[in-house]
């Protein structure tokens, strides 16, 4: 071995590892220098989206006072994994520790976990935290908890058809909840953050930041003291009377705020899967009636607004039997001749029905539609019903007589107490509604309903003289003399409408009702109370005045509203 | 020579400079979260490299020739340790590779890399145109290397047996050994390393992640993040300290995987720091051509060696070139004892510049021969 070996020996090593640099060096720079769509793949994989929930918006009445009707409460559900459930073969042992403790449905909650494909189930939703510790306490491998906000409703039944309630996803199905949805949900916030290797989140690399927007609360025109009361007066109802179902609405007269609105049977927002339809109707909109007696008052103030007759013009009542156009009509008393106040205050058919002959049918109809009949009154509350009005050129030959006393015209019980609103208001329909406004977290009014007039159909004269004539029906001698409030003068008519049934009317069931207003001569508020097939007693006067008493008596004390009609008091409107 | 001694000891003050600040940068997601304070490992380190920087000066000022005396008592007291670190080492991620002596932590197969390239230098000098005879060239040398080799493989610590008997191979071939010799004795290396890490399922896991990354990608997935590093990085990098590999997707991001965090922070600066050391290794070679006797020559040219091979095995480790193994980067990963180690080594080359500057280039040739001559 000599030097020049040595040195071609380490001049070859050199050379092997200036090769292997280089292609390190390659190597490295093919690293650095490859496409950026790559690195935004790998930029992505660091980061995570998360959603912030946020509260629904609350829901409170006229006054903002603090009986909460609507609120979010945090709760958790109760999850599993099926796949690690399953091999550990622990399905009925969960369901049995778990079912201690809170009540799931064993069958269908033992079908989710059956499934070793998922990796998800629910196993209870909704628990409170007591539960959760408890179900903690078991330790079992595979369940785990998620946060959750639930909607609950702190006085179960009450105002349950104005409120509404939501779904399982947050998502308003009925009433309010349904209607103002989109300003009580609010919107969700939004994090996107990197992650670290252990997948959490570093707070300094955070790429995009959506605050959520928390839901807006929503006033009602609703005040709670006077729903409270109607719906005790309602339920006494139904405990006398033993009806199908009964409904009440009280409208301020002058702006068409709804102050309450009750339908029974009600029902319990917090449980309403388990609840029929038919309990979960808002009958006060949802359905519609032959009004009876109560659509002679619209029959009435149309013939004298057209002035074909006075108050005091007398038609003769054939003594409660008379053939018209081939039918017979019946008076329940036979009178002999009576004014047209007369015909009111006893709620003459024969009588109405020759007013309306007198008053012709084209202009019946056209007043009847401008009373709002056969149209929705639009009203923010969803579900409201049409009605049923038919147009003039299809309407028998005996049809003016009929429809001027109730009959072969459906109304719903917002459209009624509108014609008795319109009125009670000097002749000016106000469009009913129950959101006063719509506030945000902030304080940002949203919305905010101003009263909104919808037509006048009879003039300010007339609607004196109407008015004048339904306070008779509460007098001595009127159909509505229950209806009477001591101190107060009450105007009002009652209806006791035969239910159709098979083509005909039925005999024995009626809808009894009240409609009316207080005080007479300066009216505030027009009340409502339709009961529908009550079991014994049916007329109107006997049923529903009574009711619209109470209402009207706790009503005219509770809103300080004085004889005169003056408010002494200065409660907000 | 003194400009090739400036150049050589300006690439690794760079090289240091460069480590210590991006050792501050990378470790310090993993000190707050083990210690809870960032600082915790560049405090450390920088205290070794304080030590590091006395001891390579102090061995640069040195005649390296008290080395060749110095080699076997050195190889020995390196076998005793490493038998020691056998015995007392604690077990570390499933390893004996450090012996707690106080405070420090040291680790007996650094002080190996060094006891070897000695004892390689002073043999191969020793035998000098013998070295192409079987027993001289090849069994000798092996014996030692054998022992030191089988004891690291023990603890156990593939990397550094590879680099070793790869370093120590190198310098075989360059002291004279035959190459068919040297191609048996590698090639029984590879058959024994293969056999141990068949043994080994851990180590067998790594190979096969080497071999099909994606089919493996539990094991694979230190390599893919640092890959992936380089990528994120681009050509220039997301900026110092702004690495978001090294927040835990990458666990060894101040030692072995510390180059692919530079590449992400620095971009192609990586590309800088295989220049550099590709400057380190001419450097070496120039000090060796022109040392003023065998000896130095052959220790110049090991300590080069042994350096750049690590520095090679490194980078090919956390670019995906090679199945991934527990080495630093020379001068810039966190370790102490690789610090101390290899600045001895660099030391160990200036000494030996500084000795070839001293007499004229004829001189030179001249000592070799006198040198031979007096062997024969």
């Amino acid at each position: 071995m000599n030097d020049g070996q040595i040195r071609r020996r380490c001049l070859l090593v050199t050379v092997f590892f200036t090769c292997v640099l280089m292609g390190l060096g390659s190597r490295l720079a093919l690293l650095h220098f490859r496409a950026g769509s790559q690195r935004v793949g790998l930029v992505d994989r660091k980061t995570i989206e998360q959603t912030v929930r946020v509260r629904r918006g609350a829901i409170v009445d006229c006054i903002g006072r603090d009986g909460i009707l609507a609120i979010d409460l945090s709760v958790h559900d109760v999850c599993a994994d099926p796949q690690v459930i399953s091999r550990n073969g622990t399905v009925d042992q969960l369901l049995e520790q778990v079912g201690k403790i809170v009540d799931i449905e064993r069958d269908r909650v033992r079908a989710r976990l059956v499934r070793e494909d998922r990796r998800f189930a629910y196993v209870a939703r909704f628990v409170r935290d007591p539960v959760v510790r408890e179900v903690r306490t078991l330790g079992m491998e595979g369940v785990f908890f998620e946060e959750a906000l639930r909607r609950h409703y702190p006085h179960h039944n009450f105002m349950c058809h104005v409120l509404g309630f939501t779904n399982l996803e947050g998502k308003g199905c009925a009433g309010i909840e349904q209607s103002c949805d989109r300003f009580l949900r609010g919107s969700s916030g939004l994090y996107e953050t990197e992650v670290d290797g252990r997948r959490h989140r570093r707070y300094d690399r955070r790429t995009l930041h959506i605050a959520p927007q928390h839901g807006a609360n929503v006033h009602l025109t609703i005040d709670q003291q006077l729903q409270y009361m109607a719906e005790r007066a309602l339920d006494r109802v139904v405990e006398q009377h033993a009806p199908l179902s009964c409904h009440v609405i009280i409208q301020r007269v002058a702006t068409g705020e709804i102050l309450a609105m009750v339908s029974r049977p009600g029902y319990d927002l917090n449980d309403y899967r388990n609840v029929s339809a038919g309990d979960r109707l808002n009958r006060s909109i949802g359905i519609v009636f032959e009004p009876g007696s109560t659509l002679k008052a619209a029959t009435v103030a149309a013939a004298l607004n057209e002035g074909v007759v006075t108050p005091d013009s007398r038609f003769f009542c054939e003594n409660g039997l008379w053939s018209a156009f081939g039918r017979p009509l019946r008076d329940s008393h036979g009178y002999g001749e009576l004014t047209v106040r007369d015909i009111v205050k006893k709620s003459s058919n024969i009588g109405s029905a020759k007013i309306a002959i007198r008053l012709g049918k084209s202009r019946l109809a056209r007043y009847l539609s401008d009373f709002g009949l056969g149209q929705r009154t639009g009203i923010d509350l969803p579900g409201e019903e049409h009605g049923i009005l038919h147009p003039v050129g299809k309407w028998p030959g005996i049809a003016i007589t009929r429809i001027s006393i109730g009959q072969g015209v459906a109304v719903t019980g917002i459209q009624l107490l509108g014609v008795y609103c319109t009125i009670a208001n000097e002749g000016v329909r106000m469009r009913p509604y129950v959101i006063k406004k719509v506030v945000d977290p902030d304080g940002n009014v949203l919305r905010s309903t101003r009263p909104e007039v919808l037509s006048r159909p009879i003039t300010p004269r007339t609607a004196g003289q109407m008015r004048d004539m339904l306070e008779r029906v509460t007098e001595k001698g009127g159909t509505g003399r229950r209806a009477a409030v001591e101190g107060v003068r009450v105007a009002g008519k009652t209806g006791t409408a035969q239910k159709p049934e098979h083509g005909g009317y039925s005999e024995t069931n009626f809808v009894a009702s009240f409609v009316g207003f207080v005080p007479a001569d300066a009216p505030e508020i027009g009340i409502l109370v339709v009961v529908d097939d009550p079991a014994e007693e049916y007329y109107g006067g006997l049923v529903a005045a009574p009711a619209f008493r109470e209402i009207a008596a706790e009503a005219v004390r509770y809103l300080d509203i004085s004889a005169s009609g003056v408010e002494l008091a200065g409660r907000t409107r | 020579m003194w400009k090739i001694s400036s150049v050589l000891a300006g690439i690794v003050l760079v090289l240091l400079a460069l480590g210590i600040v991006m050792l501050a940068s990378t470790s310090g997601v993993r000190g707050e979260f083990s210690t809870g304070d960032p600082g915790y490992y560049v405090k450390r380190q920088f205290v070794w490299l304080v030590v590091a920087l006395i001891v390579g000066f102090v061995v640069a000022v040195l005649d390296y020739r008290i080395w060749r005396r110095l080699a076997f008592p050195l190889a020995a007291g390196a076998i005793v340790l490493l038998a020691a670190v056998l015995v007392v080492g604690p077990e570390i991620n499933g390893s004996q590779r450090w012996i707690r002596v106080g405070a420090l932590s040291i680790q007996p197969s650094e002080i190996a890399k060094l006891a070897v390239v000695l004892m390689l230098s002073a043999w191969m000098t020793h035998v000098g145109p013998h070295a192409a005879r079987f027993k001289e060239g090849l069994l000798f040398p092996l014996l030692g290397l054998g022992l030191i080799c089988g004891l690291i493989l023990w603890e156990p610590d593939y990397g550094t047996t590879a680099l070793i008997a790869a370093a120590a191979l190198t310098m075989m071939f360059v002291g004279g050994s035959r190459p068919g010799h040297l191609l048996i004795v590698g090639t029984v290396g590879v058959c024994v390393m293969s056999l141990a890490i068949m043994q080994d399922a851990e180590r067998s896991e790594r190979i096969l992640a080497f071999l099909n990354p994606e089919a493996n990608r539990d094991a694979a997935f230190q390599v893919i993040e640092a890959k992936n590093a380089f990528v994120l990085g681009g050509p220039f990098g997301v900026g110092l300290g702004n690495s978001s590999q090294k927040h835990f997707y990458l666990p060894e991001a101040h030692t072995d995987f510390i180059l692919p965090i530079i590449g992400e922070e620095l971009g192609s600066v990586t590309c800088v720091i295989v220049l550099l050391f590709l400057g380190i290794l001419y450097c070496g070679m120039i000090v060796s051509e022109r040392a003023p006797d065998q000896f130095g020559r052959f220790l110049a040219f090991g300590a080069t060696i042994m350096l750049t091979l690590q520095a090679s095995i490194n980078v090919g480790v956390v670019t995906g070139l090679l199945p991934t193994k527990g080495l630093p980067l020379p001068f810039i990963s966190y370790g102490g004892s690789s610090l101390v180690i290899s600045l001895i080594f660099v030391g160990l080359v200036l000494s030996v510049a500084r000795k070839s500057a001293d007499g004229p280039r004829g001189d030179r040739s001249g000592a070799a021969i006198k040198d031979r001559a007096h062997r024969i």
